[in-house]
């Protein structure tokens, strides 16, 4: 029953907080939702034996890229209201079209597969703590070539942002 | 040993090279030096690898230099037997003999070095030519000859006339090229190999399928180069080019080309009789034409050029009745008093300041008697007067064309006719240049220089005797040409009486001809008796315009190209490739100005398309294996 | 007693990702379309993890990782493009974006 709980309890509030995310008309509130879905999230980490994993989803997410979209929102202004209604032809059209053929398909599939979800491979018996000396073990042994790679990646992001949002008129003399 | 028939070959190129790198360094004598001495070495060289080949009883010597294709593999292979030793003596001698003339001819000439670079550059592809040892090599150099050949012609090309007399011979050559290399295709995919050998041992074990079309492909490349019928209005056209240039190029070697090389696949060419009735006909026709035409020719250099092309159907006419010996018999005396010609009428040209008419000619043997004296030994020597060259060689061609036959003694006669027109116009070139009193101005006429008179007195000398190396009493080229023709059927001389009642018929006919340029023309006997040739104005018109056979080419093959071309240029480029185009890149703009509709600049747009289609795959993926059961 | 087994979580990914998507297409603000994405990705690392405890392995926890430096260095990127966007046409809506109109 706990199981369960722990399950459903968090697995309500990551929906709730997408739907908060893509319903909300305030970006704050958006933001607040994606936060409540990150934060959920990483107790269903828990439950997976992903410890680390749910510590840095806390962190990095719940943390520092929240922190951005937050300040972003500050520096952008939040009291323009979004424009509500539709402009581009056809496309309410082909949003619920796209929407009734997920719908069709996911429903197809429960049908289909009668309520009974059988995977190909059967789980495992015992279970893995996902602790950091497991992850680390693996990650700078088996892994490292793609984490130095992953390592120039950031450093280019960093670069480009910075680029990118550089104002060159304030350099200049008058 | 072998490798020395490189140095035959490449010499020349090498000279070529030389001279176009040191030409603007060295004054003409050290040129000369170069050229010359190269000349003598290569045909130094040329007669000490025929003395071995004569030691060795001819038997075939082949150099592989390097693998040229190497699936089907086609090599680049030299091959020296009895046949293309005597074309490599041929060419290596004339040339220097040539030169030695040229020095003279040209000097002074603004384009000195020019000259020279492409006189070797055509004498090396003339020796690529003749010493091949596969056919691709052979069309290597036929079209390299071709190429020296339009370089020399149009030499002088500020001149429009050689300009275009160049692209004239040209474009008639790319007409048989065209047939040779159909022949080539024919022949690769035939027997899958271009060797000469291996090809015509297929032929001598029964590979004969589709024999005669190759072999047709074959004769018409020969008629382009050798201007034959109806191929042959180049040749006098050509004349534009330097004097020297022709002797060598358009008398003696290149447009034999065509004979060497339809005596070298004669092993094909006996199976084909098709093959050989054409190539008699258009022999025969081309000597009469030609020999027609050479008698009222008012330019020096125009009557010896419609004359090769006779002597050449004369040479076809025995390819034809297969005597292949006789052909290169009369090849080889030819090149000599035919060389001989022309250099005397170089140095005829050379005296009276680039004037080519004949009638402003006349009685230049008081002025010129050397050269009135070699030139006299040419003509009778073309005459076919004994025991001079020509009489041998023509006397066998005609002789062996009698021994075939049936129908052949039309041939026989008609070629008679030709040899008898050959010594009338010949003796007419003659009479009419050294020996008529004309009245005309001649006082500033001297003897040629020393450089040129003593080439025509080797030559003279080679007229005079060259043809005692084949007569009925010792087959001296038979001998030579024998492991060629190892397995070729040849017609062989009627025997005893025949032979001496054909032999004093066909010297008749040159006498006759001769004494008959000399009484209508010196003697005047038309207006001492006053007769009246019927038709005479019109006849003199035709032959002059070679029976308006280049203005009938004119009006079908110009002008119908033309009004043609114009007519494809505007139906099938204009209307329907333009159009098609047109039409494919109008599809093309209607249907991107339609599609790039759907690409709206909206972001959310995409995300809709990306979102749909990707469900559309998944539900696919989804539902294959349900649809399969 | 329902046991809670790996289909259950998969499923939750799947209504994750489902819903990200359907922001994707409705919203027209660009940060909240960045959201979205974080929505879409953070599903996919559900399924990971999900895989992960499944299979007993720990790459799944692994790839998490990758995809959260990934999804870091996007973050930075895509917040700097809307910054500049923002301050060129002082809005942050997609809509007004249409220079690869074709």
């Amino acid at each position: 029953m706990l199981e369960l709980l722990l399950f459903a309890v968090p697995a309500g509030l990551v929906i709730l907080g997408a739907l908060i995310v893509i319903f909300a008309k305030n970006p704050v509130h958006n933001s607040m939702g994606l936060v409540l879905t990150l934060a959920s999230l990483a107790i269903i980490y828990i439950t997976l034996n992903a410890t680390f994993v749910a510590m840095v989803q806390m962190l990095v997410y719940a943390g520092a890229v929240m922190t951005l979209f937050l300040f972003v929102i500050m520096m952008i202004g939040v009291d323009k209201p979004e424009q509500t209604r539709e402009e581009i032809k056809g496309q309410t059209l082909l949003v619920s079209g796209t929407l009734f053929i997920l719908i069709g398909l996911v429903s197809f599939v429960i049908i289909n597969s009668g309520f009974k979800w059988d995977l190909y491979f059967p789980a495992v018996e015992y279970s893995l703590e996902g602790t950091p000396d497991l992850i680390a073990a693996s990650l700078f042994t088996e892994w490292v070539l793609p984490f130095e790679i992953i390592s120039i990646l950031l450093i280019v992001a960093t670069a480009a942002a910075i680029a990118l949002a550089y104002d060159t008129k304030v350099r200049k003399p008058k | 040993m072998d490798n020395l028939l490189l140095v035959i070959i490449f010499l020349p190129l090498l000279t070529a090279i030389g001279i176009k790198i040191i030409s603007n360094l060295v004054n003409e004598l050290l040129l000369n030096y170069l050229t010359i001495n190269s000349a003598l070495l290569s045909f130094a060289t040329a007669c000490g690898m025929f003395g071995l080949l004569l030691a060795d009883k001819f038997k075939p010597i082949h150099l592989e230099l390097f693998t040229w294709i190497p699936s089907p593999e086609i090599l680049f292979e030299f091959t020296l037997d009895g046949l293309s030793g005597i074309m490599m003596l041929l060419v290596t001698g004339l040339s220097v003999i040539i030169q030695i003339f040229s020095t003279s001819y040209m000097s002074k000439d603004s384009n000195y070095s020019k000259y020279f670079i492409y006189f070797n550059v055509f004498v090396f592809s003339m020796l690529l030519l003749v010493m091949s040892g596969n056919f691709l090599v052979m069309f290597f150099g036929w079209e390299l000859v071709g190429l020296s050949s339009y370089l020399l012609i149009s030499f002088w090309s500020k001149k429009q006339s050689a300009a275009k007399a160049g692209n004239k011979a040209f474009i008639l050559n790319r007409i048989g090229d065209f047939g040779f290399l159909v022949g080539l295709m024919l022949t690769l995919n035939t027997f899958g190999t271009f060797n000469y050998e291996e090809v015509f041992s297929e032929v001598l074990n029964g590979n004969r399928e589709s024999l005669s079309i190759i072999v047709i492909c074959f004769i018409i490349g020969a008629f382009g180069k050798s201007a034959q019928f109806p191929l042959f209005s180049w040749l006098p056209d050509a004349m534009e080019g330097p004097t020297p240039a022709s002797a060598l190029i358009h008398a003696a070697t290149m447009v034999t080309a065509g004979v060497f090389m339809l005596v070298r696949i004669s092993p094909i060419l006996q199976f084909s009789e098709t093959g050989k009735l054409i190539i008699i006909t258009a022999g025969l026709l081309t000597a009469l034409i030609a020999a027609f035409s050479a008698i009222n020719q008012d330019d020096i250099k125009k009557v010896l050029a419609y004359s090769t092309i006779s002597q050449l159907g004369f040479m076809f006419i025995a390819i034809g009745s297969g005597a292949y010996v006789a052909a290169i018999f009369h090849l080889v005396t030819h090149a000599f008093f035919k060389a001989l010609l022309f250099l005397g009428a170089g140095a005829v040209i050379h005296e009276m300041h680039h004037e080519q008419n004949i009638h402003k000619m006349g009685n230049l043997k008081t002025k010129m008697p050397i050269t009135a004296a070699m030139m006299g030994i040419g003509t009778l020597a073309i005459s076919g007067i004994p025991p001079l060259a020509g009489f041998w060689s023509k006397d066998e061609i005609l002789a062996s064309t009698f021994a075939n036959g049936g129908f052949y003694y039309g041939y026989w006669a008609l070629s008679l006719l030709a040899a008898f027109m050959t010594a009338f116009y010949m003796g007419r070139h003659w009479l009419l240049i050294f020996h008529k009193e004309t009245g005309n101005d001649i006082s500033q006429v001297h003897e040629a220089p020393k450089a040129m008179v003593r080439p025509l007195i080797v030559l003279g000398i080679f007229s005079l005797f060259i043809g005692f190396i084949n007569t009925p009493f010792f087959h001296g080229l038979e001998k030579v040409l024998e492991e060629t023709l190892h397995y070729v059927e040849i017609t062989h001389l009627p025997e005893g009486i025949t032979l001496i009642i054909l032999a004093l018929v066909s010297i008749g006919a040159g006498f006759t001809g001769l004494l008959l340029a000399y009484l209508i023309y010196i003697v005047d006997i038309l207006s001492y008796f006053k007769i009246k040739i019927p038709l005479k104005e019109e006849i003199k018109e035709l032959s002059s315009n070679t029976l308006y056979l280049n203005k009938f080419g004119e009006i079908i093959f110009v002008k119908g190209m033309k009004s043609f071309s114009r007519k494809t240029a505007v139906v099938v480029d204009g209307l329907l490739i333009d159009g098609l185009v047109n039409k494919i890149s109008s599809l093309f703009y209607n249907s991107s100005q339609k599609f790039s509709r759907s690409q709206n600049g909206f972001v959310r747009s995409y995300v809709v398309y990306f979102g749909f289609f990707m469900l559309l795959l998944i539900g696919l993926f989804i539902a294959t294996p349900w649809l399969l059961n | 007693m329902i046991e809670v087994s790996t289909d259950w979580y998969l499923t939750l990914a799947a209504i994750l990702f489902s819903i990200g998507f359907i922001g994707m297409m409705i919203r027209r603000n660009a940060l909240i379309m960045f959201m979205c994405i974080e929505l879409m990705l953070n599903s996919v690392n559900l399924t990971f993890i999900t895989a992960s405890k499944h299979f007993g392995t720990i790459e799944g926890q692994i790839s998490v990782f990758f995809v959260l430096v990934v999804a870091a260095a996007e973050v930075v990127v895509g917040l700097a493009i809307i910054v500049s966007i923002f301050k060129k046409q002082s809005s942050a809506s997609v809509d007004l974006l249409r220079t690869s109109r074709g």
